[in-house]
């Protein structure tokens, strides 16, 4: 359905009235503030942010096309699900039970089928200017969400922005500076010997001495120069001395990485997989003050085999983690207060290559949100009958972000300035997805 | 409706410097010109909404663009007397399809500034029905000739004007016509019909720059369906254009636009792929191609088309714009600049039907009254310097003192912090030529050729997973060897690519093993030896560069050809088998042999390769020695010239020009011996400034006005804290007493070199290696167990002096000159003193102290 604004005038009619009632482009920008007022977020809800890395294919997932001719249909079953009128693919069973828990986003639609290029729009809302953007990581042109949501945060006990278990690429702060980068964890919840590494003091050196230490440290680092002259690589690293202090003398943290303190049932319920104790990490990351952790999850790039990755190795650790991170946040009521959004950098083909796989795809794919006030159990957006273009409510990765982030009340216009001064919009062009939560 | 106006009337409209989007600027533009001239109201928007027209038939209308006169006039100050003005074209002539004119006026000031007044004079026409103004933009109506005025600050200046056959359609040829509308409409962008595979059935070639393929995809493909010549207007082609048949990209222009007319009229015509007497394009020339700008002020840019015949055609309202520094320059559709608050200088990218240029603008500081006279200067080097920092009105910090200095030039030389001796040594010397002397003894350390086959080892990609260890070993010990036999550069690169042979047996031939195909290997050379980034054109004609398909494949065809035998499981026989035809991968059409930029080479009898060296190598190539030599001075100075350091193209200008090719000419002049050409830029004042930023060059990145401080890179950091602590790492498998910056094997775990930065060398560039700062890394250097039991080593610094029974004083000397690289001042001895008080135990003491050397910004960074 077409948003409508507050006349009943559908936005593209409205372009041409203002075409031809000779409106001027303030005079449009000011009508187009007078629709109605976006859902009101709060900065008390925090977010877990997953990546599916690699392309995830809508349409052996979140949208199913029994309909489409063979060669695109691909070779899933639509299932019913909790929500009467949702049908998922049958590779999700587990993930059928909780729709009524999240929303699916059909109709995401960006035109950047490169990977790299993917990553940079789906984590900051942008579109990637020239270069390359796969091989180095932190390549952000505009600051990513996390890094958003990093910049307009109350400090807490945890960094606001972890990412676990790797970086995930153009989950950087751009210009925003190195202050709102993420935490990185470099470290996988599921292996055994997991733990956050160099957090705590080495064991010969007691807090007192610590303490003896820092002193000492800040004395010699005191900067003799006015802050503005000391070198912007040096305030950075600075930066990042203040925050590893705090955060290793936080108690809180500290238990909040401890992985191992769950419950043997708990942990179990999530699935000993990446997937499944990055949620959970998160889950006590988010309880502990975090405000935004993101989730890399990998290898989802099915360029062959499609059917069988996805049967065999993707899908079942995903269809395990999800919903036990849904039910054990409503279970400590913590939902409404955490936005859980599942996100890739696009979907993927419609037509199933010779190799059995499917190539990648960003005009149409989904994505999925709950919590933080978003009305589960629904549908928004639709594409065509073979899930190649969006036919309904597109919805754009600026979209995404200015959703995102007003949740987590940090207001989509919220000015930014580059180093040198240049004011930005967080987010440009991009609305909030106000259905999400009515 | 009001032919009757006063010509002074016909003014440009107020000064507006909103900053709207340039996006808005177009769909405004679109979809308002027809009812421009009809509707009153229009002349009442500001002029950057009413945009351009381009329905000839509403141009006598356009005329009455009815604006309060002498606004701005009345708008206050000019800043500076005006002593002229000058207007280009001076003279236009309009014919055939060519019906606007963007107009360039330009105001000297009485101090010799140039200032474009494009926007903010008064234009007038002395017949308005032969042509009239659009803003600053003249349009023609009707054949005739008259005279087009523009006055600023009481000063006219005059252009003639003579208008010919314009209202009806002379024969339109595709190349000249419709194809530049593709890139005017968006529809051949890389993200539409210009993808690699076109959308939706429907290819062009990306910003058009093949013709060809586009008349043959829009005439002949789909069964000729796009086009329909028997109602023109009916075509496929232009009802998705208007938006009357569903179109992904949407409505693109509207019926009764000039670009409708056109495209209906070369289909009613016949769809003329070239028309009689058409001339091909053969250069695009841009104005201004430098400009001085001052703050929060604006240029307009003139792009004309230049052709085989000689004619030319404003093409400024067709051709795309970006700037590489958004934060400095702003550019819109128009092709009007826009400068903020702050200084610094950007490079426009102008780009029409595959031809690119650039226009350079910088905003130099507000001149202050100390601007001083440069200082004695040590060479043509340090004269370029300071030319461009006079230009940009900054100020250079001083130089650094001794310590700083004997810390530089080690750690950018020889990847080592000076050992406490050295700087013992160093300080103590009291002869005026120390600095030459240090210079010289440090190319001569065997450090220089492990860190230099350290940092040559990023670049070529020699990475012991894609290589197996045996490759790794041999092509990082053979970088090792001809730097420290200090081996031509041009001589050991030429080596290196005609290399044939077994990988485990000889080094250089590792570099095929690691980049395997003709089209990786066309970009890893361009992009390692040349600095040219072709990547782009590997699919598409470049969008910001000359380069084409037919370059990329052309220099592939060097490699195409190259065999492998394996010959173990980690070891392989590689060799060139002989000229291989190499072909289009969509077309398959034969690209002849070529350099880029080079000329077609017919295929030789033996290993292309040798004469792809050849060229590459000579002394007059265009690319090789520049890029060697910026390269040095991005790795020395923190900054390359040009940045990226390996993207070299006409339209990322150099920071400093001159300087650039100066440094070039050393590289040819010094036969390609890189230690002198280091050695000069060692010996410089530029190199030797402080970072200190003084009140005249704060917040300056780009013209080396004062040191740019960086962090020590992964290895070198981790080799320094070894030093420091007197305990060395011990990298198992590798001999005992191996440095980081030796590792050859760049896989070798290490969570040290990962946090900080170590390169995975999966790309051939610099840029792999990271120096951006994290929180993992301040927690290791606190926290780490293994830095921990370095600094309490029973055979450490500490522990071994204690036991020798130094004094206390004596070991926070050293303490400081073995991190630091400078005696202890009495901040540093206060605080040692204090961590001795504080507790019984020296050796922990010391320790903390040593410890917080270890994490403070002196030692971390290069200053």
């Amino acid at each position: 359905m077409m948003p409508s604004f507050c006349d009943g005038i559908r936005r593209r009619d409205f372009l041409a009235a203002g075409s031809l009632a000779g409106l001027s482009l303030a005079d449009m920008l000011r009508l187009q503030s007078l629709q109605a007022e976006d859902h009101k977020g709060r900065d008390d809800v925090n977010c877990i942010f997953i990546f599916i890395v690699g392309g995830m294919p809508h349409q052996d997932m979140w949208d199913i096309k029994p309909d489409a001719p063979q060669g695109v249909r691909g070779d899933f079953q639509a299932i019913n699900t909790a929500v009467p009128g949702i049908q998922i693919s049958d590779v999700l069973p587990q993930i059928a039970e909780v729709t009524d828990k999240f929303a699916i986003l059909r109709s995401m639609t960006h035109g950047d089928s490169d990977h790299g290029r993917g990553f940079h729009i789906m984590m900051s809302g942008k579109k990637a200017g020239a270069g390359d953007f796969n091989g180095n990581q932190n390549n952000n042109q505009h600051p990513c969400i996390g890094s958003m949501v990093a910049h307009s945060g109350r400090p807490g006990p945890l960094p606001p922005y972890i990412s676990v278990p790797n970086f995930l690429n153009s989950g950087g702060p751009s210009f925003l500076g190195a202050t709102y980068a993420p935490f990185v964890i470099e470290s996988d919840p599921a292996a055994p010997d997991f733990s956050v590494r160099d957090i705590s003091l080495p064991e010969t050196v007691s807090s007192r001495r610590s303490l003896r230490r820092q002193e000492a440290l800040s004395a010699i680092n005191k900067f003799d120069r006015p802050i503005g002259a000391v070198p912007e690589q040096v305030r950075e690293l600075d930066k990042f001395y203040q925050k590893a202090y705090s955060l290793m003398t936080s108690a809180r943290a500290k238990e909040a990485f401890d992985i191992s303190r769950e419950p043997d049932s708990v942990r179990n319920a999530y699935g000993m997989s990446s997937i499944g104790q990055c949620c959970l990490l998160s889950r006590r990351m988010v309880e502990a003050g975090c405000r935004f952790v993101s989730i890399e999850n990998g290898h989802w790039d099915t360029h062959r085999k499609n059917t069988w990755s996805l049967r065999e190795l993707l899908c079942p650790s995903f269809d395990r983690a999800i919903p036990a991170l849904l039910r054990d946040l409503q279970d400590r009521g913590l939902l409404e207060k955490t936005l859980v959004v599942v996100t890739t950098e696009f979907g993927r083909t419609p037509k199933i290559n010779t190799l059995a796989g499917r190539d990648h795809w960003p005009n149409a794919f989904s994505i999925l949100m709950a919590g933080g006030g978003v009305q589960g159990g629904q549908v928004i957006g639709s594409t065509d009958r073979q899930g190649a273009e969006v036919a309904d409510r597109p919805i754009t990765p600026a979209d995404m972000t200015a959703t995102i982030i007003n949740t987590l009340g940090v207001d989509p216009r919220t000015v930014v300035h580059t180093a040198l001064g240049r004011p930005i919009p967080l987010v440009d062009d991009g609305h909030v997805v106000n259905e999400l939560f009515s | 409706m009001g032919y009757d106006c006063d010509l002074s009337s016909v003014v440009s409209e107020n000064r507006t410097r909103l900053p709207i989007p340039s996006r808005h600027l177009g769909s405004i533009r679109d979809d308002g010109g027809r009812e421009m001239g009809q509707r009153v109201w229009r002349t009442s928007l500001p002029r950057f909404l009413v945009g351009s027209t381009q329905c000839c038939r509403a141009l006598s209308l356009v005329v009455v663009l009815a604006c309060p006169a002498g606004v701005w006039a009345a708008d206050g100050a000019v800043p500076e007397a005006i002593v002229s003005l000058s207007l280009a074209p001076r003279s236009i002539e309009f014919s055939g399809l060519q019906r606007r004119q963007q107009l360039l006026v330009t105001a000297k000031t009485a101090s010799g500034d140039v200032v474009d007044v494009t926007h903010d004079c008064r234009y007038g026409i002395s017949d308005p029905l032969i042509a009239g103004l659009d803003g600053s933009v003249l349009v023609a109506a009707q054949r005739g000739s008259a005279q087009v005025t523009a006055r600023y600050a009481g000063h006219t200046v005059r252009g003639t004007v003579r208008v010919g056959q314009v209202r009806t359609f002379p024969r339109i040829d595709f190349e000249t016509h419709v194809a530049p509308l593709f890139s005017k409409l968006g529809c051949n962008s890389g993200g539409c019909h210009g993808k690699a595979l076109g959308r939706k059935g429907f290819k062009l070639s990306v910003f058009g720059s093949e013709p060809d393929v586009d008349y043959r995809s829009l005439v002949s493909e789909s069964r000729g369906r796009r086009l329909f010549p028997g109602a023109p207007g009916q075509s496929l082609l232009i009802r998705k254009a208007v938006g009357e048949v569903a179109h992904g990209g949407g409505q693109r222009t509207h019926r009764g636009s000039l670009d409708c007319e056109l495209l209906t009229e070369w289909i009613r015509q016949g769809m003329t792929r070239r028309a009689p007497f058409s001339a091909s394009l053969t250069a695009i020339r841009v104005e201004p191609s430098e400009r001085i700008l001052s703050p929060q002020s604006e240029q307009q840019i003139l792009v004309t088309a230049e052709y085989a015949d000689g004619s030319h055609r404003d093409v400024t309202h067709a051709a795309g714009y970006s700037s590489n520094l958004a934060e400095i320059a702003e550019v819109d559709e128009s092709g009007r600049i826009r400068v903020g608050e702050v200084s610094g200088e950007a490079a426009i990218t102008v780009n029409y039907m595959g031809y690119v240029s650039a226009v350079r603008v910088l905003i130099p500081r507000s001149r202050g009254a100390d601007t001083i006279s440069p200082p004695a200067l040590n060479s043509e080097i340090d004269r370029l310097v300071w030319e461009k920092l006079d230009k940009m009105g900054l100020r250079a910090s001083p130089v650094c003192d001794d310590a700083t200095y004997l810390r530089r030039v080690f750690v950018d030389t020889i990847g080592t912090v000076p050992s406490v001796s050295v700087v013992r040594g160093f300080l103590a010397d009291q002869r005026p030529d120390k600095r030459q002397r240090l210079i010289e003894r440090v190319l001569q350390r065997p450090e220089f050729a492990d860190y230099w086959a350290l940092r040559w080892a990023d670049v070529l990609l020699v990475d012991r997973q894609a290589l197996g260890e045996r490759g790794a070993l041999e092509f990082h010990q053979w970088l090792r060897r001809q730097i420290a036999d200090n081996r031509p550069y041009d001589q050991w690169v030429r080596e290196l690519l005609i290399s044939t042979g077994n990988t485990g047996k000889y080094g250089p031939v590792n570099f095929y093993r690691s980049v395997r195909s003709p089209v990786d290997l066309t970009r890893s050379v361009s992009q390692a030896f040349l600095g040219i980034r072709m990547d782009c054109a590997q699919c598409h004609h470049h969008p910001f560069e000359i380069w084409s398909q037919s370059d990329f494949y052309g220099m592939a065809g060097f490699f195409n050809g190259l065999e492998r035998r394996k010959l173990s499981a980690d070891r392989e026989l590689i060799f060139h088998a002989g000229y291989r035809a190499t072909r289009l991968p969509q077309t398959e059409t034969v690209v002849p042999l070529k350099a880029p930029g080079g000329a077609v080479l017919s295929p030789p009898e033996g290993d292309p390769r040798e004469e792809l060296a050849r060229w590459m190598t000579a002394s007059d190539n265009p690319y090789f020695a520049r890029l060697i030599a910026n390269r040095l001075w991005g790795h020395f100075l923190g900054r390359g010239l040009v940045e990226p350091v390996d993207d070299l193209r006409s339209t990322n200008p150099a920071s400093n020009e001159p300087l650039l090719r100066h440094l070039t000419g050393l590289v040819v002049r010094h036969e390609f011996d890189l230690q002198r050409v280091m050695r000069s830029i060692l010996e410089s004042r530029v190199y030797a400034l402080s970072s200190v930023a003084n009140d005249g060059n704060l917040g300056d990145s780009q013209n080396y006005s004062h040191r740019i401080v960086r962090r020590l890179p992964a290895e070198v950091l981790l080799d320094a804290i070894c030093q420091a602590t007197g305990c060395p790492e011990v990298f198992a498998g590798l001999p005992q007493g191996t440095r980081a910056i030796q590792v050859w094997d760049n896989r070798y775990p290490s969570y040290f070199l990962d946090a900080f930065g170590r390169p995975e060398r999966s790309t051939p560039c610099e840029c792999g290696r990271s120096d951006e700062p994290t929180m993992s890394q301040a927690l290791h250097l606190m926290n780490a167990p293994e830095i921990e039991a370095k600094l309490a080593a029973d055979d450490g610094r500490i522990a071994q002096r204690l036991k020798q029974g130094v004094s206390r004083e004596a070991l926070i000397e050293e303490l400081c000159l073995a991190t630091l690289g400078r005696a202890p001042g009495a901040r540093e001895i206060r605080i040692a003193q204090t961590l001795f008080d504080k507790t019984e135990d020296p050796r922990a003491a010391s320790q903390d102290f040593l410890w917080a050397l270890l994490n403070s910004y002196e030692f971390l960074f290069v200053h």
